[in-house]
């Protein structure tokens, strides 16, 4: 009874507090490193007066958005108003359910030592071998990425309705633009994972990184395609540069959040910087090997596993957020049409043909050995 | 050719490389308040009256020149002939501020050296009264806020 309540019940809430805070954490700090880079890209220094070198910045944020007043424009729906930030706030973060941060077996030894004294040794057995409680993950879904594929969609119905509901020329042309380029783009999205499932066989993100493990190399180095691909439509997902289109500060103002002011807005920014972040652990997870070091079989590396697993998750979603900064710095922003002959005529057509040719390949080993 | 460098982002690669680089190129941003800016040796600031420093009295021998060639007219030089030397002496001396463009013409004419733009270059006030400086406050120069040590501004 106690193990059962353990296992499913209290470990699990235990694990979703602190991927709740931990993510809380990494979205405030994003935003300062985002600064960081931006100005150092630009030879400026950032962020500076609060705190050393800006690092209290994002707390100084937050508590400005939270103090500032609360507006909903006259004309707005005022029930959409507010679901529009809330719906696209919770996908963001229901998206790290399923994404491992560590092998299933991550939280043995601290389980076992914690636990101890609390239940007899059978009972601490059977916590610490289940999966559920023990893992570096939330939970482990058998179809963790249609999952997630499915979730992160409902994050634009946020975004429409946001812009739709705020009754504003400016956010509804955001609008109106952002759900035409995440329809674009997720198709591209989806092509390019196919090649990755293809070669682990599985829909579920731990059994993904197992098989990166087992076959000794990540995936990167078997689909840089769709790596690639990957990476560039999950750009255009999250509404970054050079496909920011939706909120071309510019041109549109604000895009969708333009009528947003003080927490909504904040809920609103959040939501695209949890976004970020869950495609650079996507992207780690499908082509980087997720909690894998570098060369995970190779017996003469061995010094890197003093690196916990999970440091080595989160070295590399930083790596993949960096550039994502970097690539910000650096180029300019899409015009309309641009955005969507690559989308269509580009992105997809080589997707497509990366899942044939991946495919083709595939069959041909499988027939082999 | 043209394919290959677009299909494998060659040039944005290249630009990626130069916002690179130019991240570990050392920052041109000034902390003004605790860094303080370096000025040019020729900079024409905040203006001063000088006092001869042995005798502690005023260089100024109320000559007026300064008075006359500022294109601004915005020197007064109050003079009293003393009726027993039968000099002029300078009595009051107002400079505004407010309209001053710095050129320098009144430091240049001065045949004694008195006027002189200092490199002070923090003339802001909260008042407009204020920018109308009077004898004492160009003798002594004024009173500037320092922010060097104060913790708001580190």
């Amino acid at each position: 009874m106690m193990e059962t309540f353990l296992i499913y019940l209290l470990i699990p809430a235990l694990k979703i507090g602190v991927v709740v805070l931990v993510l809380s954490g990494a979205i405030a700090y994003l935003t300062l490193l985002e600064r960081k880079v931006i100005a150092h890209i630009q030879v400026r220094l950032g962020p500076m007066r609060v705190g050393w070198h800006g690092l209290l910045q994002p707390i100084a944020d937050g508590i400005k958005f939270l103090a500032k007043e609360d507006i909903v424009p006259a004309k707005a729906d005022a029930l959409l108003f507010t679901l529009g930030p809330i719906i696209s706030l919770i996908p963001a973060f229901l998206v790290f359910s399923v994404v491992p941060f560590g092998p299933p077996d991550m939280l043995q030894g601290v389980l076992s030592k914690a636990l101890g004294f609390l239940l007899p040794p059978e009972g601490v057995e059977q916590v610490v071998t289940n999966s559920i409680a023990s893992g570096g993950f939330v939970t482990d879904l058998n179809i963790g990425l249609l999952f997630l594929l499915s979730v992160s969609s409902v994050g634009i119905l946020g975004v429409i309705l946001g812009g739709w509901a705020s009754n504003s020329k400016y956010p509804m042309l955001g609008a109106l633009r952002s759900s035409a380029q995440m329809v674009s783009y997720e198709v591209a999205l989806g092509f390019s994972i196919i090649g990755v499932l293809l070669i682990a066989r599985s829909l579920s993100l731990v059994e993904i990184v197992e098989q990166q493990q087992a076959s000794g190399i990540w995936y990167f180095a078997l689909q840089p395609v769709a790596a690639v691909l990957f990476f560039i439509c999950g750009l255009a997902e999250t509404n970054r540069l050079p496909f920011d289109l939706p909120e071309a500060e510019t041109e549109l103002v604000g895009g969708f959040h333009t009528e947003y002011s003080g927490f909504r807005f904040s809920l609103y920014f959040m939501a695209e910087y949890a976004n970020m972040i869950s495609v650079a652990a996507l992207m780690t997870t499908l082509f980087f090997g997720g909690w894998l070091q570098p060369f995970p079989n190779v017996p003469w590396l061995w010094f890197l596993g003093f690196i916990p697993s999970f440091m080595w998750f989160s070295i590399k979603v930083f790596l993949i957020l960096y550039v994502f900064i970097w690539i910000r710095g650096t180029l300019p922003r899409f015009r309309f049409d641009q955005l969507m002959r690559y989308g269509w005529k580009i992105f997809l057509p080589v997707a497509l043909a990366n899942v044939i040719v991946t495919a083709c390949l595939v069959w041909l080993f499988t027939l082999r050995g | 050719m043209q394919f290959i460098k677009r299909f494998l982002f060659l040039d944005i690669l290249k630009g990626l490389w130069l916002t690179f680089r130019y991240t570990f190129t050392p920052v041109y941003t000034e902390q003004y308040p605790t860094e303080r800016p370096k000025l040019a040796a020729r900079y024409k600031g905040a203006p001063r009256l000088n006092n001869d420093p042995e005798t502690g009295e005023t260089l100024c021998i109320a000559c007026d020149l300064c008075a006359q060639i500022c294109p601004e007219d915005l020197i007064v030089v109050g003079v009293q002939r003393d009726p027993e030397s039968r000099k002029k002496v300078l009595t009051t001396y107002t400079f505004d501020t407010s309209r001053c463009l710095f050129c320098g013409l009144c430091q240049e004419v001065c045949p004694t050296n008195a006027v002189e733009l200092t490199q002070d270059f923090e003339l802001a006030t909260y008042d407009r009264s204020t920018m109308l400086w009077d004898r004492s406050r160009l003798e002594k120069g004024w009173k500037r806020i320092e922010y060097g040590e104060s913790r708001n501004f580190r």
